[in-house]
């Protein structure tokens, strides 16, 4: 059997089971993907799987089950299971699966990897590491390409084909001056292809740059409430906040600080969030929906006003709220206007942020964490990179008190950041 | 899948070093939100890998089918991918690995019959209830049973073989509760080793621990900021089992060392408090199970225990095979996978300071002024042994007795310099269960330990 083959079997004996709203997805995947561990190349890998995802509806009931097998004894025993699973469970009117709509197929990306380009990305990447930044350990460096092609159909007719390749880098290193050590530091990106080479990608080489300065450290001297520069490797820890507070869980607990906010300003005005799963400026996107959608784009923040919970068909059911165009992710802020260079030189006195090893904020938006590979900022010049310093603030009132964005930006892949600069944050 | 126990019989596949392991993680979740079930989910993952190791490189691959084709198949993938390294960097050849032998088997799995799916989703219902009728004054109810099994079988061309089956499972209670407008949260976790029907008797059983937790959350909800700053403070097991793991534990791990942690340049020198004595359980501890229970890892090595630091001297690294041959010393069973598509890598088992001689009475009644830390949100470390710990819950202390509870704040410092200031251990010994480390793969790890005393900087406004 072929994968839509596959699909509709499942649906069929869901149905001959008894369920006549069901939904699954069929994905088989090949990954190859090349490893630096403790600074050189050393491994190889090739993984294949397979994985089937079943969601039924009985009687309102719902239950999933996920397999990576697709012979038919499996698939009925998975059939079984989850008729059990869902008859157990409770009736929620809140349960449904996606309309009917028209079949679609979509692509992205190459079939096969190049491999031979795949190694000499990484050794070139390696090689200018060794010999730009002497000091720098590479704990880590991957380069893969994943493969996968997906049917999702469900019992109201709805078929999406999806075939995607995709190539990944990511990184994590340190450096390492005698007995002086940086913390650790890192970034990944998504490619469609490895035309460029791995060092210009994301902020690789100006996250190894600073690691090499980052060797030797100190606390800022005294406890103040001044200006933090996000870089964009760290934007998302604080956006993410929001995105995770608009979505199903918080909303339908109740526990969302902003529920009743949607259409009223939560950020400052000139900041602008977008979900682009589908364009063309996010290469790492998606096509569907887990519950059976196309995906669309969306604007999340606009000016600073609230536009949407990202809710799926299930948290909109819940709540009675609307159900958001895509799954979010995918995330792109809007650019400013003046560069980050000229943002930092305005700064009297505050951080650079370039991570931020935090606690998950509290469920009122408070925070506090470590700055970590960052910088003291005095008089609008980078001072010295700093360690044992922790940042503290609210979410809410952090992205109300912005102070500049940047016009430029780093694109990861699957999403794009610029640099932020947020007021009245403590620093101790 | 079934998962033999002995796959010794696809050995003629091996050609080279080979480890051959077939793998099945099964998990089950039920997610109750207010009463409504928002989860209710079943995945099994299964398949067979292969890592063949030649002239210092390595090749892997796996399939999810397994037979006696695919076992060919994976073996001769994961050879033509070593053979692709060994084509492009030759500069490894000459590297051999230490033989170990390994042979075990042990099974965690309940002797009681199963239950099945309505049973666990009216057990989270019953759980629901009772504190929904006795506290109608929460926010909301997040109610989550799950269960998570790891079936292994291993055979490599060292001649190594063993069976696992290591199941974990838990109840894990959030509740919340509105003050001044603003959400307030707490959570509980209940298990451990072992599947459900072993660890979540009856609903019943976690009434008292429930009352608890709503009376802390209550507590929490009218708690008072701490004070920002360097502060005394005894962490209670659960931060110092995460102070364990991630601020030193992971600096300790060879591949970590290799790629330029701190510790890396501190072996043999004091490096903490003469109190301190740090150990990676392979299994067993004071006679019994440990959380995460490793006999033989998943390069064929049998499990001992790894003693990191030794009354404040810093004594060993956590190993896999080529590290070890790295350092001239021997593994000890420290390499481990997650999934049957994972490689294995050098990771913690069961991680702990080994209790003191105080009680937890007198260590808080030393403290004029200070914080008694109890409950973490979430740790992060990093090589240079610099950490960050949520703090869920946690309490003043003053003149010497525990008072108010303090709102969420953070704790963070150098741990090797933190940990040079504990003067006082207590003599208790408490597990955390449920602990999940990232590095490159999740994987389950045990975390635990006595109360420990020391200064530590507390983060807020």
């Amino acid at each position: 059997m072929n994968q839509s083959d596959i699909a509709r079997y499942c649906i069929e004996q869901l149905k001959e089971a008894g369920a006549y709203k069901s939904q699954c997805a069929v994905t088989f995947s090949e990954k190859k993907e090349l490893n630096v561990e403790t600074g050189e190349m050393s491994l190889f890998r090739t993984t294949f799987d397979t994985n089937v995802g079943m969601s039924v509806i009985v009687d309102q009931k719902s239950g999933s089950v996920a397999l990576n097998k697709t012979d038919k004894e499996s698939i009925n025993e998975a059939v079984r299971k989850v008729m059990d699973m869902a008859q157990s469970s409770q009736p929620d009117d809140a349960n449904d699966i996606s309309p009917s709509q028209p079949k679609q197929s979509f692509s992205k990306g190459d079939e096969k990897p190049d491999m031979e380009k795949m190694y000499l990305r990484l050794d070139e990447f390696m090689g200018y590491v060794k010999k730009t930044h002497p000091t720098i350990n590479m704990e880590a460096a991957i380069v893969d390409f994943s493969h996968s092609t997906s049917v999702f159909q469900n019992s109201n007719g709805v078929e999406f084909i999806t075939k995607e390749g995709m190539y990944g880098f990511s990184n994590m290193f340190t450096a390492k001056e005698g007995k002086d050590t940086s913390s650790f530091n890192g970034m990944g990106i998504s490619a469609l292809n490895l035309n460029t080479p791995l060092i210009e990608s994301g902020s690789a080489k100006r996250l190894l740059r600073q690691s090499t300065e980052q060797v030797r450290t100190k606390p800022v001297s005294e406890k103040f409430t001044g200006e933090i520069v996000v870089t964009p490797d760290c934007l998302g820890d604080f956006i993410g906040f929001i995105t995770g507070d608009i979505s199903d869980g918080k909303i339908i607990s109740k526990t969302s600080i902003y529920k009743e906010k949607l259409n009223k300003q939560i950020t400052d005005p000139r900041f602008t969030l977008h979900a682009r799963p589908v364009s063309d400026e996010i290469t790492d996107g998606y096509f569907i929906t887990d519950d059976g959608y196309v995906a669309e784009n969306n604007t999340i923040i606009d000016n600073g006003v609230l536009k949407t919970h990202l809710l799926s068909l299930y948290g909109a059911n819940k709540t009675g709220g609307k159900r958001a165009v895509n799954g979010g992710g995918a995330l792109v802020v809007d650019a400013g206007e003046k560069p980050k260079d000229e943002i930092i030189r305005n700064i009297k006195k505050g951080i650079l942020l370039e991570r931020f090893s935090g606690g998950r904020p509290s469920a009122d938006g408070e925070f506090s964490g470590v700055a970590k590979n960052s910088y003291y900022i005095e008089n609008g010049k980078i001072k010295y990179p700093i360690s044992e310093t922790m940042i503290s603030g609210n979410i809410q009132e952090m992205f109300s008190n912005i102070g500049e964005i940047s016009s430029d930006r780093i694109d990861f892949g699957y999403s794009i950041f610029p640099w932020i600069s947020f007021k009245g944050i403590t620093v101790s | 899948m079934n998962i033999p126990h002995d796959i010794s019989q696809y050995n003629h596949h091996f050609r080279d070093y080979t480890e051959l392991r077939v793998q099945e993680n099964r998990v089950t979740r039920i997610s109750l939100t207010n009463g409504d079930v928002t989860g209710n989910v079943s995945s099994a993952q299964s398949g067979v890998s292969a890592r063949v190791f030649k002239d210092g490189n390595w090749g892997f691959s796996s399939a999810p089918e397994f037979n006696d084709d695919s076992v060919g198949r994976v073996v001769k993938s994961s050879t033509e991918n070593v053979q692709f390294m060994n084509l492009k960097n030759t500069s490894r050849c000459g590297l051999i690995l230490p033989d170990t032998l390994g042979e075990y088997e042990m099974d965690f799995a309940t002797k009681k019959p199963r239950e099945n799916q309505k049973y666990w989703v009216d057990f989270a219902r019953e759980v629901d209830g009772y504190i929904e009728k006795k506290f109608p004054e929460l926010l909301s109810r997040n109610i989550m049973v799950a269960g998570t099994d790891m079936e292994k079988s291993l055979s490599t061309s060292d001649g190594s073989k063993s069976y696992s089956m290591t199941p974990r499972s838990f109840l894990v209670v959030t509740v919340a509760i509105e003050k001044d407008g603003n959400p307030v949260n707490l959570y509980e976790f209940f298990g451990g080793l072992g599947q459900m029907e072993d660890n979540l008797l009856s609903p019943s059983d976690f009434s008292p621990k429930l009352d608890d937790l709503v009376s802390r959350l209550k507590q929490k909800a009218d708690g008072v900021f701490p004070k920002a700053g360097l502060q005394n403070v005894i962490m209670d097991a659960d931060l110092a089992g995460i102070l364990a793991h991630e601020a030193i534990g992971h600096t300790t791990e060879a591949d970590l060392v290799l790629g330029g942690s701190v510790a890396g340049d501190l072996m043999g020198q004091e490096v903490v408090s003469p109190l301190i004595t740090l150990v990676d359980y392979a299994n067993t501890f004071d006679d019994k199970t440990c959380p995460v229970p490793v006999y033989v890892d998943d390069e064929g090595t049998p499990s001992k225990d790894t003693v990191i630091i030794k009354d404040g001297v810093l004594k060993n690294f956590m190993h896999n095979k080529e590290s070890a041959q790295h350092f001239e010393t021997n593994p000890d069973g420290n390499a481990r996978a997650y999934a049957f598509s994972d490689e294995p890598l050098i990771r913690m088992r069961n991680t702990a300071f080994v209790p003191g001689t105080s009680s937890l009475e007198d260590m808080i009644s030393s403290i004029d002024d200070g914080y008694y830390l109890t409950k973490s949100s979430n740790g992060q470390a990093d090589s240079t042994s610099e950490f960050m710990f949520g703090i869920a819950m946690g309490y003043k202390i003053k003149n010497g007795e525990i008072g108010r509870a303090i709102k969420e704040t953070t704790i963070s410092g150098i741990a090797f310099d933190v940990l040079k200031t504990v003067d006082m251990i207590s003599e208790e010994m408490s597990w955390s269960a449920g602990g999940m480390c990232g590095k490159k793969q999740w994987i389950p790890v045990g975390m635990g330990g006595p109360a420990i005393k020391c200064k530590v900087n507390i983060g807020g406004r």
